[in-house]
């Protein structure tokens, strides 16, 4: 029998008994204990979906209803307009309201799938094949966890302008590829797995970067997407800040920030905005939640 | 097994490699400006016509001393913040160890619930959380998201006086400090639960790397739920509650006053020095804290060899 095969049975059978518990007697929490359980997670529950039923019900609502008090949380006539209004309003500059989401894109993408590969690649050695200066790097890496980005942006502005990459995309991609907490996350997750694994590929003859790519990478599969999500949502609310200087390179969070401060005249279509800049992150974050849960059926490598 | 010395060397070759990438944007990206930030805590930092723009004058740890002796507020920020964070990690590691185990359970509509309860992670968020203001200031009658006057004004007519109720327990011999640590936890809620995302995919990715048949093994052997939890589920996920105190206690700081402080220090009071000493005396402030948080946990962490 093969181990996919076992493992569906087991997985079937632990199924069955779980049911079995659910129903049976052998259970030691009390039926009032369930409740309580279940209405303080419904609570929780509450709280933390209502931001988002907030952002999508505004940004259907009407002005009358946006300005609204006391305000109602659902929409009574939803509406469209404010998506119509923040395109006629941003057709009216010179840059394209598509312009600046694709500027976030390429920050995002570039630096999300850069930071992911240059951090696995440097934890694998970290964790599994340690060299003379290893640890200390890996000290450096945690001690510079500590300061704060706020308080290096005066060097970190002379270091990019020194460099030449100021006003380009790269001035936002390059740094984020170095983050550290990457590296700190995945070394972690890499510790965790068994080294008799990574040794049986080696003795088949695996070079390093297949044993990292085929045998270590599929098996923190979990710690990477979390990074990735990680990653994604700190660049894709980056405003560009003092680096990008050119209308044309300015990201989407800048243009909601402007459109927001145009205030009460501008309600319809900052709630607009806020919906499209919350939607995809979203989005971006329910797909690889998805896989980070199909993994968790192919791994189990510990024993 | 044995290593030559020239297998070793190859080996010390192959790693360098792997972290070379990494580690040549450290250096220039991060490393740079932390080296610089020192440089510049010990300096009166003045403008200069030079090519950098600035001129350090070296002033006999004047910054320091400023810091700790002349500076109004900055122990006692510092001491507040690191009090904060030493409130908010244990709840942020418990709330999201719990979230974790239960959405890592078999039920029906667990699909919907995880969604729901992977909320945190994204709202945390800072594009999430500047729509979100945007649209709670909204909420409030369509003003700009800056009155927060108004949003103060509603939110003490709305809220109901927790710490009322939870006093009245103190009838109860409960010790007021641990009520005190109640209210403030209620009272941090919401950011305690957007602060734990990362926290929560963490122990999901750790829960799931443990085999489903070290739990056939232990039912067969005839393990309660409760002793599956203490025996399997917690020492597996031991290592990676360290990990996660490690990373609560540095994402907690990151957002503190005190960093809010030296950011002020340096951008509205153009005071560059005296802003880069206070962020170098918290840094280390929370290394301090760190060193013994992971002394403490690591001697009761089980290794996996």
């Amino acid at each position: 029998m093969s181990a996919s095969d076992l493992s569906s049975k087991i997985k079937h059978n632990s199924k069955r008994s779980n049911m079995r518990i659910s129903r049976g007697k052998k259970i030691n929490r009390s039926r009032a204990g369930n409740m309580l359980l279940f209405v303080l997670m419904a609570i929780c529950g509450l709280f933390m979906v209502l931001p988002i039923v907030m952002i999508v019900n505004n940004s259907l609502k009407p002005p009358d209803e946006l300005f609204q008090f006391p305000p109602r949380l659902f929409v009574r006539n939803p509406t469209l307009e404010n998506f119509a209004d923040l395109f006629v309003l941003m057709g009216d500059t010179w840059v394209p309201f598509s312009r600046y989401i694709l500027n976030t894109i390429i920050i995002t993408g570039g630096g999300t799938i850069g930071h992911v590969l240059c951090a696995s690649l440097a934890a694998y050695p970290l964790a599994k094949r340690k060299f003379p200066g290893s640890t200390l790097l890996f000290n450096v890496v945690i001690l510079s966890l500590m300061f704060s980005w706020t308080v290096t942006q005066i060097p970190n502005y002379m270091i990019i302008s020194a460099l030449g990459i100021n006003n380009t995309y790269l001035a936002l991609i390059l740094p984020s590829w170095s983050f550290g907490i990457g590296l700190y996350l995945m070394k972690q997750f890499m510790e965790q797995i068994p080294d008799s694994i990574i040794e049986s590929a080696r003795l088949d003859g695996a070079k390093e970067i297949k044993v990292f790519w085929l045998i270590v990478m599929p098996n923190v599969k979990p710690a990477w997407l979390t990074l990735a999500i990680f990653q994604f949502q700190i660049l894709w609310g980056n405003t560009g800040g003092m680096f990008l200087r050119s209308e044309e390179l300015k990201p989407m969070q800048f243009a909601m920030q402007q459109i927001m401060a145009g205030g009460a005249a501008r309600a319809g279509a900052s709630a607009a905005v806020a919906f499209i800049i919350a939607a995809i992150p979203i989005t971006f974050f329910l797909i690889c939640q998805s896989s980070i849960f199909e993994t968790m059926t192919t791994s189990g490598i510990k024993e | 097994m044995k290593k030559s010395l020239s297998l070793s060397r190859k080996k010390a070759i192959v790693g360098l490699l792997f972290v070379l990438p990494f580690t040549t944007g450290f250096i220039v990206f991060i490393a740079a400006g932390i080296v610089s930030t020192v440089r510049m805590s010990l300096s009166d930092v003045v403008m200069a016509g030079t090519a950098s723009g600035v001129e350090l004058v070296w002033n006999e740890f004047q910054n320091y001393i400023i810091a700790f002796t002349q500076h109004p507020t900055f122990s006692e920020v510092l001491g507040t913040s690191l009090l904060n964070m030493l409130i908010d990690v244990p709840m942020i590691i418990f709330f999201s160890l719990f979230m974790a185990l239960f959405i890592n359970q078999k039920f029906r509509g667990r699909t919907l619930v995880r969604a729901i309860f992977f909320l945190p992670v994204i709202l945390g968020a800072p594009a999430i959380a500047t729509a979100l203001s945007s649209a709670r200031a909204m909420m409030i009658g369509g003003v700009s998201p800056a009155s927060p006057e108004v949003m103060a004004s509603l939110g003490s007519g709305m809220v109901v006086n927790v710490s009322y109720y939870l006093y009245m327990l103190g009838d109860l011999a409960i010790p007021p400090a641990l009520i005190e640590y109640i209210i403030d936890a209620v009272a941090r809620i919401n950011s305690i639960i957007s602060m734990s995302g990362v926290q929560i995919i963490i122990f999901l990715a750790a829960l799931q790397s443990i085999s489903p048949s070290v739990y056939e093994a232990a039912k067969i052997e005839g393990a309660t739920p409760y002793e599956a939890f203490w025996l399997i589920t917690f020492p597996l996920v031991s290592p990676l509650i360290l990990t996660n105190v490690v990373y609560t206690i540095i994402d907690s700081f990151a957002n503190s006053q005190v960093v809010t402080l030296s950011y002020n220090t340096i951008f509205t009071e153009y005071n560059y020095g005296l802003g880069s000493a206070f962020s170098l005396v918290s840094s280390l402030a929370v290394l301090v804290v760190l060193a013994i948080v992971t002394l403490l946990l690591s001697k009761r962490t089980f290794y996996h060899t």
